[in-house]
C-alpha cells in the first residue's frame, strides 16, 4: 500500500487538530482526551495479539497494572525520580509479559481461560496484599513526571506528552506489523499448520508477540499513573482488560486507528451515558453484545465495507 | 490447629459442593456445543436473588430454590436462543457477548436489590450450628450442604452414565456431527442440557446467597472460581468438574486460611502450573 497524498494530507490535518485541541477544550476535555489515549494504547497492546496473532488475551489489566503500581511505589515511597521510576515500571510489566507468555502454549479456549486466571492473580495479590499495594485504596499522590528538570506541571502538557507517546508507538507499531516478524503473525492466525509446514517455529513468534504486547501494555500502564494520579486494584481487574478487547473489537480489530477510535467510543459514551443514566455499566453490557453481534469488524471495517458500497453505485 | 485443619476441609468441601452446581453446567454445555458462557456467574447471582425475592414473599426456601432455578432456566433459554445462537462457535465472540450480558444483568440487579449483602434466610431447621463427632462445632446449614452436593452430584453422574440421554449427550460431546447423522436432534438435545445447566446455576444462586451472601460481583467471584474447576478438571468432563470442585474447594480453604494475602495465588498458581504441562485438565481429553 503506498502512502497516497490524501493520506498525508489526512495525518497532516489530525496532528494539527490534536496539537490544537488545548486551544478550544476546557480542562475536563483535555483529562479525557488524555484518557483516551492511554487506554488506546492499551487496546492496541491487546490488538497485536487478537487482531495479528489471532489470539484473545484477557490479562492486559495485569501488565498495565504492574506497571503503574511499580512506578507509583517507587516514585511515592521511594522519591525516586522519573527517569528511573518509569522505566522500572515498564520493565516489571515486562518481565510479568516474560511469565505469563507461557499461555501461548495453549490455545483457543484454553488461553483465553488461563489469561483470565491469571489476570486474577495480579488482581488478588493488589487487592489483599494491602501492606505493600495499599489494598482497595492503591498508591495515591503521584506526582507530575519531571525528567532532569523539565517537568509537567498540567494536564495541558501531559496531554502533549501522551499523544507524543502515541504517536511514536503507533509508527513503531506500523514498521513492526510490516515487517516479516508481522506477516509471519499474520500467517500463523490465518493458518499455524500451513506456517508450520513453511518451517515457522509458531509458538517462539506467539512468544515474541506476546512479550512484545506486554511491553506495550506497560507503557499504556506508565502513562496512567501519572496522568491518574493514584493507582488502585480497578486497574487490573477483568472489566479492564476485557474492555480493553472491547475497545479494539469496536474500533477495528488489526489496523491502528481502531483501538483508538474504539477507545474514544467506549470513554466517550461512558462519560455521556453516566452524566445522566443510573445504569451505564448495562449499557456497556449492551455494546458488547450489539458490537459482536452486528458491528464484528468494527467501525473502521464498517467504514470501509460503506466506503466500497458507495464506490460501486 | 487440627481442629482449625478439620475445620477448614469441611469449609472447603461445602465449598466445593456449591461450586460443582455452577461448574457442571458450565463443562457439560461447553463439552456439548463448544459454547464459553461468561454469565454463568449471573445466572447464579440472578438467581440466589430471585429466590431471596421468593423467600422473603412466601417464606418457604425449598420454593425459593426451585423459583431461582426456574427463572434463571427461561433467562438461560432466551440468551441460548436470541444471542448465543448467532456467534456459532466463534468462542472470541461468545466470551465478549456473555461478559456483556453479565455486565447488564449485574448492572440490574445492582438497581433492584440494592448494593448491599444481602442474606438468604435459611428454614428454622437448618439454622444455628450443630456438633459434629469430636465436639466441633459448625454451621448446620454448610454441613448439610455438602450432602446436597453430593446428592445433586450423584443424580448427574446416574443420568450421565446410566440413561439414554446421558449416552447421547457424551456421544455429542465426543463428535456431534456423528450424533446428529444418525438422527438425534442435537439442537434439542442443547435446549435441555443448557436448561438443566441454567437451573442448577440458579438454585446454586439461592443455596450460596444463604451462606456466601449475594452482593454486587459476587458474579464474578464464583463464575472465576468456577472456571478454575472446570479448567483443573477438563473442559467438557463432568468427572472431572467433580474432582475439579473438590480441588478447588479445598485450595480455597486452606489458601485463606494459611495465606490469607496470597490466596488467590494459591487457587491460580497450582492451575496456571497445571494447563501448561496438561491444557486438557485431569480428566479431559486433548482438544
Amino acid at each position: 500500500m503506498s502512502v497516497s497524498g490524501g493520506r498525508i494530507a489526512l495525518g497532516a490535518a489530525v496532528v494539527a487538530m490534536a496539537a490544537a485541541l488545548p486551544f478550544v477544550a476546557g480542562p475536563f476535555w483535555m483529562g479525557l482526551v488524555t484518557q483516551m489515549i492511554v487506554f488506546g494504547l492499551l487496546a492496541l497492546s491487546v490488538d497485536l495479539l487478537l487482531g495479528h496473532a489471532g489470539l484473545f488475551s484477557i490479562c492486559h489489566g495485569s501488565f498495565f497494572a504492574v506497571a503503574a503500581y511499580t512506578t507509583a511505589i517507587l516514585q511515592v515511597r521511594h522519591a525516586v525520580p522519573t527517569v528511573l521510576a518509569a522505566p522500572a515500571g515498564l520493565l516489571a510489566g515486562t518481565l510479568l509479559g516474560l511469565v505469563f507468555g507461557l499461555a501461548v502454549r495453549t490455545r483457543g479456549v484454553y488461553f483465553i481461560l488461563i489469561t483470565i486466571a491469571f489476570g486474577y492473580v495480579v488482581w488478588g495479590i493488589a487487592h489483599r496484599w494491602s501492606s505493600f499495594t495499599g489494598g482497595d485504596n492503591g498508591v495515591t499522590n503521584v506526582p507530575f513526571p519531571a525528567v532532569a528538570g523539565v517537568r509537567v506541571d498540567s494536564h495541558t502538557e501531559y496531554y502533549y506528552l501522551a499523544l507524543v507517546v502515541a504517536a511514536l508507538c503507533a509508527l513503531g507499531y506500523r514498521v513492526l506489523i510490516r515487517s516479516p516478524f508481522g506477516l509471519a503473525l499474520r500467517g500463523i492466525k490465518g493458518s499455524e499448520s500451513r506456517m508450520r509446514t513453511l518451517g515457522f517455529d509458531s509458538n517462539r513468534h506467539l512468544y515474541a508477540a506476546f512479550v512484545l504486547s506486554a511491553a506495550l501494555a506497560s507503557l499504556a500502564g506508565v502513562l496512567y499513573v501519572y496522568y491518574n494520579r493514584f493507582v488502585n486494584p480497578v486497574a487490573a481487574s477483568f472489566p479492564v482488560s476485557v474492555e480493553a478487547a472491547l475497545m479494539a473489537i469496536v474500533g477495528g480489530s488489526g489496523t491502528i486507528v481502531g483501538p483508538f477510535i474504539g477507545s474514544a467510543i467506549i470513554l466517550g459514551l461512558r462519560n455521556w451515558v453516566s452524566s445522566f443514566f443510573e445504569l451505564y455499566a448495562a449499557i456497556m453490557g449492551i455494546v458488547f453484545i450489539v458490537a459482536v453481534l452486528w458491528v464484528p469488524e468494527g467501525l473502521v471495517g464498517l467504514a470501509a465495507r460503506v466506503r466500497g458500497r458507495t464506490a460501486r453505485v | 490447629m487440627t481442629t482449625s485443619a478439620i475445620l477448614q476441609a469441611i469449609n472447603g468441601t461445602s465449598l466445593a459442593a456449591l461450586l460443582f452446581l455452577v461448574a457442571s453446567g458450565f463443562t457439560v454445555t461447553f463439552g456439548l456445543m463448544r459454547v464459553v458462557n461468561m454469565a454463568y456467574g449471573a445466572y447464579y447471582l440472578l438467581g440466589g436473588y430471585v429466590g431471596l425475592s421468593i423467600v422473603q414473599a412466601t417464606g418457604s426456601f425449598a420454593l425459593a430454590v426451585l423459583g431461582g432455578g426456574a427463572a434463571v432456566t427461561v433467562f438461560g433459554y432466551l440468551v441460548d436462543r436470541f444471542l448465543i445462537h448467532h456467534t456459532g462457535e466463534n468462542h472470541l465472540a461468545q466470551v465478549l457477548l456473555t461478559v456483556g450480558i453479565a455486565f447488564v444483568v449485574g448492572d440490574v440487579a445492582l438497581k433492584i436489590w440494592g448494593g448491599d449483602s444481602l442474606k438468604v434466610p435459611v428454614p428454622v431447621f437448618l439454622r444455628g450450628a450443630m456438633e459434629l463427632p469430636g465436639g466441633m462445632i459448625y454451621p448446620t446449614f454448610r454441613f448439610v450442604l455438602i450432602f446436597f452436593g453430593v446428592a445433586i452430584a450423584g443424580v448427574l453422574w446416574l443420568l450421565y452414565t446410566r440413561t439414554q440421554i446421558g449416552a447421547v449427550v457424551r456421544a455429542g460431546v465426543d463428535d456431534r456431527e456423528q450424533v446428529s447423522a444418525t438422527g438425534i436432534n442435537v439442537d434439542r438435545l442443547f435446549v435441555m442440557v443448557s436448561a438443566l445447566a441454567s437451573f442448577l446455576a440458579g438454585m446454586a444462586g439461592v443455596v450460596g446467597g444463604a451462606f456466601l451472601t449475594l452482593y454486587p460481583g459476587a458474579e464474578w467471584e464464583i463464575l472465576i472460581v468456577a472456571l478454575v474447576v472446570v479448567i483443573v478438571g477438563g473442559l467438557g468432563s463432568l468427572g472431572g468438574a467433580m474432582i475439579g470442585a473438590i480441588v478447588v474447594g479445598l485450595l480455597d480453604a486452606y489458601g485463606r486460611w494459611l495465606l490469607p494475602e496470597f490466596s488467590y495465588f494459591v487457587l491460580f498458581g497450582p492451575m496456571a502450573i497445571l494447563l501448561l504441562f496438561r491444557p486438557q485438565g485431569i480428566a479431559g481429553r486433548a482438544a
